[in-house]
């Protein structure tokens, strides 16, 4: 009876789900793909994948996985070792990436993550306006064109001189896929409310320009390869550094936001104490083991980790992780879930 | 658990998040004032759960897993912690775009939903997990991290209790997510 009652105060109203829109699907396409984890090759490969494996079976998209990693990630490579090194690597990669910004007053860039490689993510704002930019590797443009063929029929658009196919994901909602430039293709989106003529006549507004304006371009806040030591020391202060922690290999991780920074030298630092962990736990080390864990425990005090939970869920994720092997148990899966270098 | 490849872990992931989608903005629409806080929670909890995939478990235990999860989330939620913005920004406007009819409110289940704000946290999610979510004490217990004897001990104790403050609780009006009305379509350009 009471059972009855209580199932009749459901507040939950299945016709709800007929009337998402597809918001479901955008939502997984953000997560796995925008989501803030400081590997982007990773994520960019899951949009072709996930089109190629109806096609090609798993094996294949395996195989595309193996050949893609040693040409997109960098951590692959040797490491250079003079800062002269990192600004040759930073400028190949800006030099590889689209770098278009909107020539228009008002507009904000707001999110910046990637760089080290050719994929990467700009986010623009204007009041409730977004418009998005992702790149990618060139190789990769049938792949994802084919993905977003399911979206809508293409139409087609220009950015800068630059052809491309504009695709319609509702009455408020737009993106453009630029034909790939060089190295890789750009693709832009639409977030807020906007309408098809509002877009039509922003992307006129859309200049691609030169390694040295676009780094310029970038709002104090963003951590950009000059910027890296300033940021790190700050983001740093207070934090216990694991051994043989290396400072310098934070100028590779690119020109960031301050979220997305700290992603990368929370990933550096923390990973740098598991291996400590293990390492002094195989040895016997018990007092390395206690320093270990009460530095992975300690985070919870780390001031940048604490700034960044207003922007997302890393902090949560790192906490959980360090907390279980604080308690003695290393997390199934813990380099994914940090992003470890 | 199985040890999945990468590419595996995220063709699991898709699944899980297609057959789950639905429990979980359901999980959530239960438990906040605001539609928009429901898109928050399951916004996180996927995210959490993507940062994490290779620990979610087999499809059929996921689910499971992912309340666990989302339960974390929406605690953090109610201590303010939760300020997504960037996720699930279209999820959110979908979810706000339908508009609630008050006067369609049926008294006895604001009284219900009153009874249930009163009992204690433990014993309402045992409850709410039971008749809501459709659960067996088992996997209640699984979500929950306890037992599934105490599950049953509390099951019993919070229905009596329930039955107990329904019968007690004046019906007041209030507005409460119920009725859904079409929500006008925007204009196109």
């Amino acid at each position: 009876m009471i059972d009855d009652q209580l199932h009749d105060a459901d507040p939950y109203r299945p016709e709800i789900i007929g009337h998402l829109d597809g918001a479901d699907q955008t939502l997984l396409e953000e997560i796995m793909s925008a989501d803030r984890m400081p590997a982007p090759w990773r994520r960019r490969l899951i949009a072709p994948i996930a089109a190629a494996a109806a096609l090609i079976g798993v094996l294949a998209v395996s195989a595309v996985v193996r050949h893609e990693r040693p040409e997109t990630h960098e951590a692959v490579r040797p490491a250079p070792t003079t800062s002269s090194q990192w600004s040759a690597l930073i400028l190949r990669a800006a030099e590889q990436n689209p770098r278009l910004l909107i020539q228009e007053p008002g507009w904000k860039i707001t999110t910046v993550y990637g760089f080290t490689e050719n994929t990467g993510t700009m986010r623009f704002t204007k009041g409730d306006r977004e418009l998005e930019i992702n790149w990618y590797p060139a190789a990769q443009y049938q792949g994802y064109y084919t993905h977003r063929l399911d979206v809508s029929k293409p139409e087609p658009g220009r950015v800068d001189g630059i052809d491309g196919s504009i695709f319609t994901y509702s009455a408020s909602d737009f993106a453009i896929m630029l034909k790939p430039n060089d190295d890789t293709f750009a693709e832009l989106r639409t977030g807020g409310k906007w309408t098809r003529s509002a877009f039509d006549q922003e992307l006129t507004k859309i200049k691609r320009v030169d390694v040295q304006t676009w780094l310029t371009a970038m709002p104090l806040e963003i951590v950009t390869p000059g910027r890296a030591d300033e940021a790190a020391a700050k983001v740093l202060e207070g934090v216990p550094l694991p051994p043989k922690f290396d400072r310098s290999a934070l100028n590779a991780v690119g020109t960031n936001d301050p979220y997305q920074f700290g992603a990368a030298v929370a990933a550096r630092v923390g990973c740098g104490w598991i291996v400590e962990w293990q390492r002094a736990k195989q040895a016997g080390d018990q007092a390395a083991s206690k320093k270990a864990a009460d530095a992975l425990r300690g985070s919870h005090q780390w001031k940048f980790l604490q700034q960044m939970t207003k922007d997302g869920a890393y902090p949560t994720v790192f906490w959980e992780t360090a907390d279980q092997i604080a308690a003695g148990t290393l997390p199934v899966g813990y380099r994914d879930a940090l992003g470890c270098p | 658990m199985g040890v999945r490849s990468g590419a595996e872990d995220e063709e699991h992931f898709r699944r899980v998040y297609a057959a789950t989608f639905e429990p979980l903005l359901a999980y959530a629409l239960r438990r906040v004032e605001q539609p928009a806080d429901a898109a928050d929670i399951v916004a996180e909890t996927f995210l959490v759960a993507w940062r994490r995939r290779r620990e979610i478990p087999a499809d059929g235990e996921a689910r499971l897993w992912l309340y666990g999860v989302a339960r974390r989330v929406l605690a953090n939620h109610h201590r303010g912690d939760v300020r997504r913005e960037r996720l699930g920004q279209r999820l959110r406007q979908r979810l706000t775009s339908f508009s609630i009819d008050p006067a369609a409110e049926v008294p006895e289940r604001l009284a219900v939903r009153a009874a249930l704000a009163r009992l204690s946290e433990l014993d309402r999610e045992v409850l709410l997990l039971t008749v809501w979510e459709g659960l067996e004490p088992r996997e209640t217990a699984q979500v929950l991290g306890v037992s599934a004897a105490a599950v049953r001990t509390r099951l019993s104790r919070a229905r009596a209790r329930l039955r107990e403050l329904v019968g007690d609780d004046p019906v007041r009006p209030g507005h409460v997510l119920d009725v859904l009305t079409a929500p006008v379509p925007e204009e196109g350009r």
